[in-house]
C-alpha cells in the first residue's frame, strides 16, 4: 500500500535524533499554556527564529563547511516574505514556500562559485556574499526601502483563518522552525554518506565516482532555504524587513549557537539557540557583562565539551540511560550487504 | 603465479589508449609526449626515479588533474575530457598510496560508500568478499576503520577500489609502507582482481621484487619521458635503465621504507 510505503520511509530517514528535536519543537507548542509572560513568548521566538539560523549552519557543517552566508539568506527569504506580503500573499505556508524557495534558488549560482572554495576561503567568501548582500539592500532603495527597511508586516493566515491571537508570532515561528527542522532531518538523513565522506575526505570520496559539486549543491541549497526561513520568522516577530538584522557579524551568532549546542548533533542548533538567547535576555539587564558572559560560556565549550550540550546529553545518557538505547551515537555499522562474509 | 596467463590475451584490443598525453605545471614539464596502451587482463607497471612523473600519470589518467594536452581512451571511448568523478564512473579508478580510507568509519560503512559512489552496476561483492577473508578483514567489518593496523587500512583502500568493478586499475605505490609478509596481499589482489574482474591494472611501484612478480610488461618513466617500455625482465637489463634507476633502487627502497 501507498501510504504504508511512505511510513516505512519515513522511519527509515528520522532517526532518534530527528525524532527528539521535532518532540522538543512539539512540546513548545504548549508553552503558552505555562505562560502568558510576554517575555518569554518573545525569548521563546527568538530562541526558535536562532534555531533555524544555526540549523543552516549544522547542514553546511556536515561537509565541514563554516557558513557565514546565513545572514544574507536570511535577508532574502525575510525580504521576500516582506514584499510577497505587501502584494497580498498572507499565506502563512505560501510565504514558507517562498522565503524557503527563493533563497534555496539564489543558493545555486552562489554556490558554483563559493562551494569551490573550502576551510578558511569558504568563511571569507560566504562573509564577503553577507556583505554583498547588505550592500544591495541598502543601495535598492525602491525595492528594499534602503536604509529605512521595510516597515510593517500584514496579519497571516493559516488554512484560512487569521493569526491574531496574542500568541500567534511564535506559533508562526514555531511551524517555521519544525518546517526548517524536518528538511534539514531528511536532508542531512538521506545524503549521510555522501555528506560526511566529503567532510572527511572528498577526493577520496570523488575517487569512486562521487558528484562532490552535486551533493555541494544541495547541501547549500537547504541550509539556504532554512536561513530563508529563518529570516520570514525574524521579520514575522520585528514587523520590520531591515538590513541590520542581517549584518554579517550575526552570522558569529548563529555559529555560536550551533557550536555551542553540539556541531555533531541535530538537536544541537535549538539547544545552542535556547541557551544562549536565554542568558543572553537574563543578563541584558546588567548591559555589557551580558556579551563578556557570552564569550566565557562559548570558551568553556570549546575547551572542555567539543561536542557541545548536545554532545554532553550523549555522553550522560551513555553513561546513565536505559541500556537498550546507550547505543546512540557510537556510529551505526552500515547494513552493506557484504556483511554477510564470513 | 604463472605470468604466461596474463599476457596471452592482453594483445586483443586495447582496453586503455594513451595518446602523446603531456602535464605542465606552468613552465614545468612534468611529462611529455606519453603515449602506450594496456589490455584487458594485462599489469602494466611503471617504474621510475622520484619526481620522474609516476603520480602524476595517475593524477592525470584518473582526472584528478587535467592534462595539458593528449587523448585518453578507455574502451575507445575519449575520456580526457571527463571530470575525476565521471572518469570513475566509467570503470577508471584509482588508488591512493596514504589516505586511502574513510578512517572514522566502520569497515562495512567504507565498503557501503564505495559502492553506492561509483553507481557501478558490475559490482562484484563476491570476490569482494573473498579478498575481505583472505586479508583477515571479515570478522572486523564493525570495526572502525582507524582502529585496523596500517597495512590493514591499506588492505581495506584495495577492497574498496575493487568493490567498484574497475575496467583499469591504477594503483599507486601499493605496497608502499607495508611489511614484507603482508606484500603478498597485494599480489592476491592483483591477481583476483585480473581473474574476476577482466580488468587493466597499471601499477606505480619502487618495490622491484613486486614489479618482477606482478607485471609481465613494463615503462620504465625518466624525466618524464619512456626511457624504455617492454618484456619486465628485457627492460631490467638494459644499461640506460640500469644507470637512471636500478643502481640506486636499493638505497630508494630503504629511504622510503
Amino acid at each position: 500500500m501507498m501510504d504504508h510505503s511512505v511510513v516505512v520511509g519515513f522511519r527509515r530517514i528520522m532517526d532518534r535524533a530527528g525524532w527528539l528535536a521535532l518532540a522538543l519543537l512539539g512540546a513548545m507548542v504548549f508553552m503558552p499554556f505555562l505562560t502568558s509572560d510576554p517575555l518569554a513568548y518573545s525569548i521563546g521566538t527568538q530562541i526558535l527564529i536562532g534555531a533555524s539560523g544555526a540549523l543552516g549552519v549544522y547542514v553546511m557543517l556536515r561537509m565541514e563547511l563554516l557558513n557565514f552566508a546565513i545572514p544574507g539568506f536570511m535577508a532574502v527569504g525575510g525580504y521576500a516574505a516582506a514584499i510577497s506580503a505587501s502584494h497580498g500573499v498572507t499565506d502563512i505556508f505560501a510565504l514558507a514556500a517562498i522565503s524557503f524557495m527563493l533563497p534555496g534558488l539564489l543558493s545555486i549560482p552562489v554556490g558554483a562559485i563559493v562551494l569551490r572554495l573550502k576551510g578558511v576561503y569558504f568563511v571569507l567568501i560566504t562573509y564577503i556574499f553577507t556583505e554583498i548582500v547588505q550592500l544591495v539592500l541598502i543601495e535598492t532603495p525602491s525595492v528594499t526601502g534602503g536604509t529605512d527597511g521595510l516597515i510593517g508586516f500584514p496579519v497571516l493566515q493559516a488554512f484560512g483563518v487569521q493569526l491574531t491571537a496574542y500568541s500567534s508570532t511564535f506559533y508562526v515561528s514555531l511551524t517555521l522552525a519544525a518546517l526548517a527542522f524536518l528538511v534539514a532531518i531528511v536532508t542531512t538523513r538521506i545524503f549521510r554518506q555522501q555528506f560526511s565522506s566529503i567532510a572527511q575526505n572528498d577526493v577520496l570520496a570523488e575517487s569512486f565516482g562521487l558528484t562532490l559539486w552535486r551533493y555541494k549543491t544541495i547541501g547549500f541549497f537547504v541550509s539556504s532555504g532554512v536561513a530563508g526561513l529563518a529570516g520570514f520568522s525574524l521579520v514575522n516577530m520585528l514587523l520590520i524587513a531591515h538590513p541590520l538584522s542581517f549584518t554579517a557579524t550575526s552570522a558569529v551568532n548563529y555559529i555560536a549557537y550551533a557550536f555551542i549546542g553540539g556541531t555533531g548533533y541535530l538537536l544541537g542548533p535549538l539547544l545552542g539557540s535556547a541557551l544562549l538567547v536565554s542568558v543572553t535576555n537574563a543578563l541584558s539587564f546588567s548591559g555589557e557583562y551580558s556579551e563578556g558572559f557570552f564569550g566565557i560560556v562559548i570558551m568553556i565549550a570549546v575547551l572542555v565539551a567539543r561536542g557541545g550540550l548536545a554532545g554532553a546529553l550523549a555522553n550522560l545518557w551513555g553513561k546513565l540511560g536505559p541500556r537498550r538505547f546507550r547505543q546512540d551515537y557510537p556510529r551505526p555499522a552500515s547494513k552493506v550487504s557484504v556483511k554477510g562474509a564470513q | 603465479m604463472s605470468t604466461t596467463e596474463i599476457t596471452s590475451d592482453s594483445s586483443d584490443k586495447p582496453l586503455l589508449e594513451v595518446h602523446q598525453l603531456a602535464k605542465a605545471f606552468g613552465n614545468l614539464n612534468v611529462f611529455d609526449n606519453l603515449s602506450f596502451q594496456m589490455g584487458p587482463r594485462e599489469v602494466l607497471g611503471v617504474i621510475g626515479p622520484n619526481g620522474a612523473g609516476k603520480t602524476t600519470l595517475i593524477n592525470v589518467l584518473s582526472g584528478q588533474l587535467a592534462a595539458s594536452s593528449g587523448t585518453v581512451l578507455l574502451d575507445r571511448d575519449p575520456i580526457s575530457r571527463l571530470p575525476f568523478h565521471a572518469r570513475a564512473r566509467k570503470g577508471m579508478i584509482r588508488s591512493f598510496q596514504h589516505t586511502n580510507i574513510f578512517s572514522e568509519e566502520s569497515v562495512s560503512e567504507n565498503l557501503s560508500r564505495a559502492k553506492r559512489f561509483s553507481s557501478s552496476t558490475h559490482t562484484d561483492e563476491d570476490g569482494a568478499r573473498s579478498l575481505l577473508d583472505s586479508f583477515g578483514l571479515s570478522d572486523k567489518l564493525d570495526h572502525p576503520a582507524v582502529d585496523l593496523p596500517y597495512g590493514l587500512q591499506k588492505m581495506l583502500g584495495l577492497v574498496m577500489v575493487y568493490i567498484t568493478g574497475p575496467r583499469v586499475l591504477l594503483l599507486d605505490e601499493p605496497a608502499a609502507g607495508l611489511e614484507s609478509r603482508e606484500r603478498i596481499l597485494v599480489d592476491q589482489f592483483v591477481e583476483t582482481a585480473l581473474d574476476r574482474l577482466s580488468c587493466g591494472i597499471l601499477i606505480v611501484e619502487h618495490d622491484m621484487d613486486m614489479v618482477r612478480r606482478l607485471c609481465p610488461r613494463l615503462i620504465v618513466l625518466d624525466d618524464g619521458q619512456i626511457l624504455a617500455e617492454g618484456d619486465t625482465a628485457d627492460v631490467l637489463r638494459r644499461r640506460e635503465v640500469i644507470e637512471a634507476y636500478l643502481g640506486v633502487t636499493e638505497e630508494k627502497t630503504d629511504a622510503e621504507g
